[in-house]
């Protein structure tokens, strides 16, 4: 530092560290941060539990009916869309499609309710290539035939950070204040998820790859769906809390299932699934939009215009002679509507599947074999932060130890030099206790505490964050995803489910799928569209 | 005598007394250390150094008190009011001295020193006045418990609360007023056995006006020491939402600074601007429309305004105060010779990126003028993606110029910038030429096609650039190359910000 920066410095710490605190004794604990709890159709979709309604006077007809307009909906519909099926409805209870990858907009940015990113897509995923073309997120291809992606969908640098050990460390994977011992169990886990990256089983087939569905079907790796994370871990002999807690990490953030519940199968796929490859990028980065994946839900619907009718809530699906018969509520209006089509695809979460088709036997199976986890997401307008030392602040920042998963920053895509408040999205899968016990207290706590619990966490990193927090506002999901538990992804029961009823009904969802990542739902989307197109 | 109730009295007040001198003095020797490792670094032996000379001075201050003899409450107050005055002032005249480089180290020990001295002076003098007063082992034991007590307790405070709440130069100031302010009790107190009180109280209450002074007016006296530190005369500064802009003269130059960072110095800024604006004109063969994006002095505007063929200048730079100071301020206007008031010329306040993404017009050339990649934000501004949206604003035969920072100091940066525009599409002409204000510089054209011919002249009013000076300024000399295969700097890596920071940080620490 030359001196007379020092010299500003140390004058500005001066005058400024006494007002400072002036100012956060005033506000400290005695000023509510406003924000209110959004995704208010959780009221709606009781509705459907506790009223019961007049059934539709008359039926308009379609020859196709989606209920469901999150990934696997709109790409089913997008798909039968482009196979030349133009008469078609997307049903969808919310008053904005896109299910988990619901996006907000305040004036300084748009961000995510929830899923925020994807990985580097795989090659092999042609029908996903095709679609990122589409999207213009895929801008051509080199001369090796790799994907080039648009520079401003990559995630920007610095990337990810963790808070551990008292310092902002660069990268999720601990390793600032690690002894050699601890950091040779992270060696010896990468050298063994390596390893499963490139494996291939009896069959031939990847051990690993996405859609899950696709990959090997070895009796060998399938026997890793019978124990937990855990277990593969102590079998391994990988035992620092830093491994286990940077696993659990993982798993919590994209299965919302902790290590010591989550299958190992599902573990390493989250891991060894991932092998992209692009021109200007490696398999570890990720695309992101300000949005989230509202981006690419926007890109999904982007041909859909006037077939998606949102606020409605499908209240029973039944097959007929020559197709089904479907009804909703029409939220606003409170009526209750009816549509006969030749088709019709259910791509809602299995329990409301069944609650649709009236079919107890079909509910039972869910209720036996399906946990779905809920999460609590919230987002913070904030000022500049307070940082505490090491790498500046990221995309994703991590606080190692804490329940949550940390918070993204949706502004940082943006390209601008000054931003004048940033939008933080933070999540927490609500993992402490079991999915129904954490699902029913957290519907039963208001704003208030919520808001509490994300600025207690976050003030262990950013000690001014109460005083800098202009708004927060709180999405909770009752059923955000289904848990990957042993069992799911091999068991029969998803199998079962995923048959068609008949002829005319069809099941797409990531519940499906066991993993819930936007792949899974793009391609249950086009598979269930597939079968809907054999039966034409 | 009084009777033996105002006696102890008399001698809580002035163990009381020592207490407050020992904390004070210890304070004094603690803001010196502070602001020693502060300003010169390497605490370890800043402070070793001032413990020691304060303990030395306190020996002296010891010895010399035995040349006191008559009227001893008498020095003890006048030495409690020194102490109050040259303590409390310490902080800022230290502040005041640093900008002078070489004065800083005898100013700060003199001062360490002085203190030292009148405090070693007041504990004998104190056990000197009680001696007939109390018993000589109860005295030597209070006198020193209440010393060390206060030591301990300035230890403590110190670090805990006055620093963090205070700054040190309050402090200081602080403790300065509470040393006066005992003198001047100690001379209510002991009126009658003081004989000029009149004149000590009225010094007294002098320091003490001075030190409230000087403790409201903190905050000023640090902004004139900045003054100093300039070295020059601020003539201007201001904070704006963007950044920090300092102006400062002397009989020489006139000087900008934005974030401390030198933009530009009026004695040489010519071979800047000259050589970052036009060897791209003259490629661009008679530009009719050009882009001028930073550059809100109005500099590298003034340098194309030169040029007949040009029809419109459209500037875009981030900070509405900048482009307002360079547009109305007669000083500055001069320099740029009202550029940013031609009717030709157009300013826009607005951030570039977003400007760019926005844009549909085509220019014939245009001028680059960002601040260094010193950080992620300004680093997305020498990114590929940048770079590929500036193509778009760009006619087939136009030519770009960037200023790439010192290929000297960061040779891997500067290739780097080169890499980046190749990168996106760019053919590249990388030059560079020397500033005195700035030392080597360096600048990267970029065209889409049609290589570069050196011109046979630059057919404009120039103090600098000739034929001959931009063949020279073509060639680098081996240490202004990177010696290894560069990354290209993308919003996913920002390659370019790490460079610059390992290279520069290298260069400061030097």
């Amino acid at each position: 530092m030359r001196r007379d920066e020092f010299i500003r410095l140390t004058a500005g710490m001066a005058v400024a560290a006494p007002l400072l605190h002036a100012c956060s004794e005033k506000r400290n604990g005695s000023t509510v941060i406003p924000g209110e709890i959004v995704g208010a159709s959780a009221a709606a979709g009781h509705l459907l539990r506790d009223h019961s309604f007049n059934p539709p006077a008359e039926y308009e007809t379609r020859e196709v009916v989606i209920i469901g307009a999150g990934v696997s909906g709109l790409s089913a519909a997008r798909y039968l869309s482009q196979q030349g099926i133009k008469d078609l409805i997307v049903l969808d209870l919310e008053q904005q499609p896109g299910g988990n990858a619901a996006s907000g907009r305040n004036a300084f940015s748009r961000y995510p309710w929830g899923a925020h990113y994807v990985p580097v897509p795989n090659n092999n995923l042609t029908e996903y290539l095709s679609f990122l073309e589409e999207a213009k997120v895929i801008t051509g291809y080199d001369q090796a035939g790799l994907p080039v992606y648009d520079e401003f969908y990559l995630c920007h640098d610095p990337e990810e950070r963790l808070y551990i050990n008292g310092h902002w460390q660069e990268g999720l994977i601990p390793n600032f204040g690690l002894n050699a011992a601890e950091l040779a169990e992270f060696k010896k886990f990468f050298s063994l998820i390596d390893h499963f990256k490139k494996l291939k089983g009896s069959d031939g087939l990847d051990a690993f790859s996405i859609p899950v569905d696709t990959s090997s079907r070895d009796e060998s790796l399938r026997a890793l769906d019978r124990v937990t994370m855990k277990a593969w871990l102590d079998s391994q002999h990988l035992t620092s809390e830093y491994i286990r807690w940077y696993i659990d990490y993982c798993t919590r953030d994209d299965f919302g299932t902790p290590y010591d519940v989550v299958s190992a199968w599902a573990g390493i796929h989250y891991f060894a699934s991932r092998k992209g490859k692009a021109a200007n990028a490696a398999y570890n980065d990720v695309l992101t939009w300000e949005q989230g994946n509202g981006f690419l839900i926007e890109a999904l619907r982007q041909n859909l215009d006037g077939k998606i009718a949102t606020g409605a809530l499908a209240t029973s699906v039944n097959a007929t002679a020559d197709g089904v018969k479907v009804s909703y509520l029409d939220v606003a209006s409170r009526q209750l509507r009816g549509l006969k089509a030749r088709h019709c695809i259910l791509a809602v979460p299995q329990f409301v599947a069944a609650r649709l088709l009236g079919d107890t036997e079909r509910g039972k199976a869910v209720t036996d074999h399906f946990r779905y986890v809920p999460w609590m997401v919230a987002n913070l307008t904030v000022g500049d932060l307070h940082e505490r030392g090491g790498q500046p602040a990221s995309w994703d920042n991590v606080i190692y130890g804490s329940a949550s998963l940390g918070y993204v920053d949706a502004t940082h895509q943006q390209v601008q030099q000054r931003k004048e408040r940033r939008n933080l999205t933070y999540y927490l899968p609500l993992t402490h206790t079991s999915p129904e016990v954490a699902r029913r207290e957290a519907f039963r706590a208001g704003h208030a505490f919520w808001a509490e619990k994300v600025l207690a966490d976050l003030q262990r990193v950013h000690p001014d964050i109460r005083e800098r927090t202009e708004r927060i506002d709180i999405m909770l999901w009752g059923h955000a995803m289904v848990q990957p538990r042993p069992g799911m992804v091999t068991g029969e029961v998803r199998k079962a489910l995923s048959k068609s009823v008949g002829a005319a009904i069809h099941f797409a969802h990531t519940d499906l799928a066991g993993v819930s990542i936007f792949e899974e739902g793009f391609y249950q989307g086009i598979k269930a569209a597939r079968k809907l197109l054999e039966q034409t | 005598m009084k009777n033996t109730a105002g006696r102890n009295s008399a001698q809580w007040v002035l163990l009381v007394a020592v207490f407050i001198i020992a904390t004070c003095g210890l304070i004094y020797e603690l803001v010196a250390g502070t602001l020693a490792s502060y300003l010169l670094g390497d605490s370890v032996t800043q402070f070793s150094i001032i413990i020691g000379v304060y303990l030395f001075s306190m020996g002296i201050g010891s010895y010399l008190s035995r040349f006191f003899n008559d009227d001893l409450l008498e020095w003890f107050i006048r030495i409690e009011l020194l102490v109050g005055l040259v303590g409390g002032f310490s902080a800022i005249l230290l502040f005041l001295v640093f900008p002078l480089a070489f004065s800083f180290q005898p100013v700060l020990y003199a001062l360490v020193g002085v203190t030292g001295i009148l405090v070693g002076i007041e504990i004998p003098l104190l056990l000197r006045i009680l001696k007939d007063k109390v018993e000589f082992a109860e005295l030597v034991s209070r006198v020193f418990t209440y010393d060390y007590i206060g030591a301990l307790l300035a230890s403590l405070i110190f670090p805990l609360i006055f620093v963090p709440y205070l700054g040190l130069i309050r402090t200081s100031l602080f403790f300065g007023l509470l040393n006066v302010g005992v003198g001047l009790y100690l001379c209510r107190y002991f009126a009658g056995e003081v004989r000029s009180v009149t004149a000590i109280r009225f010094s007294g209450i002098l320091i003490l006006i001075a030190e409230v002074a000087a403790f409201i007016f903190s905050e000023q006296i640090m902004s004139f020491s900045e003054t100093l530190a300039y070295n020059d005369h601020v003539v201007y500064s201001t904070s704006t939402p963007y950044q920090r802009i300092v102006i400062t003269k002397n009989k020489h130059d006139l000087r900008l600074y934005l974030n401390n960072n030198l933009q530009f110095s009026s004695a040489d800024e010519y071979r800047y601007h000259e050589a970052l604006v036009h060897p791209a004109m003259t490629a661009a063969a008679g530009p009719r429309n050009v882009l001028i994006l930073g550059g809100g002095d109005g500099l590298a505007a003034r340098e194309i305004l030169k040029y007949p063929s040009v029809q419109k200048v459209q500037l875009v730079d981030l900070d509405p105060v900048m482009t307002k100071l360079f547009t109305t301020q007669d000083i500055l206007a001069e320099i740029n010779r009202h550029s940013l008031k031609d009717p030709r010329v157009t300013v826009t306040n607005a951030d570039a990126f977003i400007w760019l993404k926005e844009n549909k017009k085509q220019f014939d050339c245009v001028i680059i003028d960002f601040p260094d990649p010193s950080g992620f934000s300004v680093g997305k501004l020498y990114t590929t993606a940048f770079y590929r949206l500036l193509k778009t604003a760009m006619t087939p035969q136009a030519v770009a110029v960037v200023q790439s920072t010192s290929p000297y100091v960061a040779p891997k940066s500067f290739w780097c910038v080169n890499e980046t525009l190749k990168a996106s599409g760019f053919q590249t002409i990388p030059y560079h030429n020397y500033v005195p204000s700035f030392g080597e510089w360096g600048y990267v054209m970029a065209r889409q096609s049609g290589g570069y011919q050196l011109p046979d002249t630059f057919a404009i009013e120039k103090k600098y650039i000739s034929q001959a000076v931009m063949e020279q300024m073509l060639q680098f000399p081996a240490d202004m190359l990177a010696h290894e295969p560069l990354e290209v700097n993308k919003l996913n890596n920002q390659a370019l910000v790490n460079y610059f920071e390992k290279e520069w940080g290298k260069y400061l620490d030097q």
